[in-house]
C-alpha cells in the first residue's frame, strides 16, 4: 500500500493583510479505496499559522502616452490548400486497393444508374408549410403622414433585420422633402411594427439601400440629391459615417442603385458602387475623414452603345444613357448587367478598357463598359437581376409589364412573361429555388413565378395593397429562405412567409434551368 | 495503372466525382476542386468511422464492406479498407 499523502489545502485568513499561505492540515488516516472513511473515534487538531506584520507601499503608474498598432493576417486566398500536409503514399498498397474496390463499385454504379427504387421517393425534413401568409406589416407613422413611399427594403447580413427607405418614385421634378430609413429587428421581442429600432433622417429623398453582405449593420443609401452616404445603425448618435458630398465627382441625378462590392486587392475591404440615370455608374472608396473618394468609374455614352440591335432615332439626342438598375453576376465578378431609360439591358464588365467620351471631368477617367445590348422592352427597364444559379441567366422588367428572360449569350430574350397591365417595378431571383422569382407590379400585387409549374403563369399572386397601390421593392432573405419583404407607395413593408413549396429546392431543378439556359438559337 | 483504374471510375455513367483518402482521413487523389474535396474527405472519413463502429457494435463478428448515401441530389459511395477509403459521387438517372 503506497505511504500516506500529505494534504494541503490554501486557507484564507483574515488579519494577515489578506494573503492566503497554505496551511497544513492534520493528518486524517487514509480511507482505503472504495469503501467510505471509517467512523473512528478521532479528535483532530487543528493548527493555524501567521507571518509577521507585512510593510506594505502604494504606488502608482500611469503611461504617459500610448499608441495603437493592430496586426491582422489577411485571409489566406485558399484555405484548404494551407491545411493539407506532404502526405507519403504507398503506390502498391493503394493499387491494390483500388484494385480489389473497383468491381465492387463499378457494380454499385451500375446498379444504382438503372435503379428505380427511388423513384418519386421525396422526404419531409420540415414541418410544410403550405400557404403563403404576412407574418408582419411594417410601417412608420410619421412617414405614412407625409405621404411618403417605401422606396427600397434590404435584408441585413444575419437576415434578422430588414431595413427600407422612404422616398417619393412619383416625383417627376426636384424633389426636396426629407425621408427616412427605419429598421425593424424582426428576431426581437416586443417588435412594434409601427415603431422602427431605428430611424434616420435624410435631409432628401433615399431611393435605393443595400445592407453591407457581411457587417451587420452598415448599410448604403443613394439619395435623390446624387449623393451616397454610409450609416453604422451600430451608432446611437449620430449613424452617418460616411458620404460622398457634392463634389465634381458626385453623380448629378437621382443614385438608383448602390451595391456593395469586395476590393479585388484587399479581400477584406469593399468599396461601394452607385448607379444613376446620369449615365456613370462610379465607385467610390473610404477616405479617412468620412468622405467617399472617387476610385473608378464607368459612363455609359449613347454612341458607345454596340450596335448589335436597332435602337431608336431619340437614344441619340441625348448623349448619357441613365442606368435605372444594375445586377451582378454570381459567378464572374467583373461581369454585371445594366436596365436603361432607353428600355434596353447591357452586358458589362469591370475589365473594359476603353475610355468613355463623357463631357463633364472628373478626377478619375471613366470608362466605358458595355459589351452586349440586349433587345429592348417597350419602355424603361426599371430592374434586373442575374440568377444565382446559372452565369448566363439575367430577368429584366419595366414599364411595359413584361418580364424577359435573357441569356447573355444571345440578344433575344429566351422567354417574355406579361406579368401586369401596369408598370413591373421589381424582379428578383429567388436564392434557393433556381427556377423561381418574385415581381413586384403596379396593380399592387408580388408574383411569384415558378418555371416548374408553369411558364405562362403566376404559381403565386400576393395582393399587397388595395386600391391598386404599387408595391416598388422586394427582396428576399438569404438567412431566412421562406422569408420575402416588399415594400409599396402606401408606406407599408409587408413580410410574407413562403409556403414550402418555394423554399426547397427539387431533385431536377437545375437539370431544367440548364434546359431553359440553352434555348438559344443561333 | 493507378490513374487508369481511377479513369475508368470516373469515366462510369453519371459519376461527378471520385476522391480517394487514406486512414487519416487526407484527401490523396480527386477529381474535384480542392475545397469540395477536403469537406467530402472529412465529413465521409468521420461518417465511415461511426458506420463501422455501428456495424461492429451490433455484431462484433460482422463489420462494414459498404457505405450508401442517398441525398435528393446525388449518392455518395464509400468503399472502406484498412488504410484507404474511395468516394464516388454519381448522380443517378431518374
Amino acid at each position: 500500500m503506497p505511504p500516506p499523502r500529505q494534504r494541503w489545502r490554501l486557507r484564507w485568513r483574515p488579519g494577515a493583510r489578506g494573503l492566503a499561505v497554505p496551511l497544513p492540515e492534520a493528518k486524517l488516516p487514509p480511507a482505503r479505496r472504495g469503501a467510505p472513511a471509517p467512523f473512528t473515534n478521532m479528535a483532530p487538531a487543528q493548527k493555524s499559522c501567521q507571518t509577521g506584520k507585512i510593510s506594505t507601499a502604494e504606488v502608482a503608474v500611469q503611461s504617459h502616452t500610448s499608441q495603437d498598432a493592430g496586426v491582422q493576417t489577411d485571409q489566406s486566398k485558399d484555405a484548404a490548400r494551407d491545411f493539407q500536409q506532404e502526405v507519403q503514399v504507398d503506390y502498391t498498397r493503394l493499387l491494390s486497393f483500388l484494385q480489389r474496390v473497383e468491381d465492387v463499385v463499378i457494380k454499385e454504379l451500375n446498379k444504382n444508374w438503372k435503379s428505380h427504387a427511388f423513384d418519386g421517393f421525396e422526404v419531409n425534413w420540415t414541418d410544410q408549410n403550405e400557404t403563403v401568409s404576412c407574418l408582419h406589416t411594417l410601417s412608420y407613422p410619421d412617414a405614412q403622414d407625409q405621404n411618403l413611399q417605401v422606396t427600397s427594403v434590404s435584408w441585413n447580413a444575419t437576415g434578422s433585420v430588414v431595413a427600407c427607405s422612404y422616398g417619393r418614385l412619383d416625383d417627376g421634378d426636384w424633389g426636396t422633402e426629407k425621408s427616412y430609413v427605419c429598421t425593424w429587428n424582426l428576431d426581437r421581442r416586443g417588435l412594434n411594427p409601427q415603431r422602427p429600432d431605428l430611424v434616420v433622417d435624410v435631409p432628401s429623398s433615399v431611393m435605393c439601400l443595400a445592407f453591407h453582405p457581411s457587417q451587420p449593420s452598415l448599410i448604403v443609401g443613394g439619395l435623390f440629391s446624387g449623393e451616397v452616404v454610409v450609416w453604422d445603425t451600430s451608432r446611437i448618435e449620430d449613424p452617418l459615417i460616411l458620404r460622398t458630398g457634392m463634389t465634381d465627382d458626385t453623380h448629378t441625378d437621382p443614385v438608383y442603385q448602390v451595391n456593395w462590392l469586395p476590393d479585388a486587392k484587399h479581400g477584406n475591404h469593399f468599396q461601394l458602387l452607385s448607379a444613376s440615370t446620369d449615365g456613370k455608374i462610379l465607385v467610390w472608396r473610404e477616405e479617412r475623414d468620412g468622405r467617399l473618394a472617387l476610385a473608378e468609374g464607368f459612363a455609359l455614352v449613347a454612341q458607345q452603345i454596340p450596335r448589335s440591335i436597332q435602337l431608336k432615332k431619340l437614344a441619340w439626342g441625348e448623349a448619357a444613357v441613365g442606368v435605372t438598375s444594375l445586377s451582378f453576376s454570381h459567378f464572374d465578378p467583373r461581369v454585371f448587367v445594366v436596365g436603361v431609360e432607353g428600355g434596353y439591358s447591357l452586358k458589362c464588365s469591370t475589365a473594359a478598357q476603353t475610355e468613355a467620351l463623357h463631357r463633364t471631368g472628373t478626377s478619375v477617367p471613366l470608362r466605358a463598359p458595355a459589351e452586349l445590348a440586349f433587345t429592348p422592352h417597350g419602355g424603361p427597364v426599371y430592374s434586373v437581376s442575374c440568377s444565382p444559379f446559372h452565369r448566363n441567366l439575367f430577368l429584366s422588367c419595366g414599364t411595359d409589364g413584361h418580364v424577359h428572360l435573357h441569356s447573355m449569350l444571345q440578344a433575344q430574350p429566351l422567354i417574355s412573361l406579361q406579368l401586369s397591365k401596369k408598370y413591373l417595378f421589381c424582379v428578383r431571383w429567388s436564392p434557393v429555388r433556381p427556377l423561381v422569382f418574385a415581381a413586384a407590379s403596379g396593380e399592387g400585387d408580388v408574383q411569384l413565378f415558378d418555371f416548374e409549374k408553369s411558364s405562362q403563369k403566376p404559381a403565386v399572386s400576393i395582393k399587397q395593397t388595395t386600391a391598386e397601390s404599387p408595391v416598388y421593392c422586394l427582396e428576399f432573405n438569404v438567412k431566412q429562405t421562406q422569408l420575402l419583404a416588399a415594400g409599396d407607395a402606401t408606406g407599408t413593408v409587408k413580410v410574407w412567409q413562403l409556403s414550402s413549396d418555394f423554399t426547397e429546392q427539387g431533385p431536377r431543378e437545375m437539370n431544367h434551368l440548364e434546359q431553359l439556359a440553352s434555348e438559344v438559337t443561333d | 495503372m493507378l490513374e487508369e483504374t481511377l479513369k475508368r471510375i470516373q469515366a462510369h455513367k453519371g459519376v461527378v466525382g471520385t476522391i480517394v483518402v487514406n486512414a487519416e482521413g487526407i484527401p490523396i487523389r480527386t477529381t474535384l476542386d480542392n475545397s469540395t474535396t477536403v469537406q467530402y474527405a472529412g465529413l465521409l472519413h468521420q461518417l465511415t468511422m461511426k458506420a463501422r463502429s455501428t456495424v461492429r457494435d451490433i455484431d462484433p463478428q460482422n463489420d462494414l464492406t459498404f457505405l450508401r448515401i442517398r441525398s435528393k441530389k446525388h449518392e455518395i459511395m464509400v468503399a472502406p479498407d484498412k488504410e484507404y477509403l474511395l468516394i464516388v459521387i454519381q448522380n443517378p438517372c431518374e
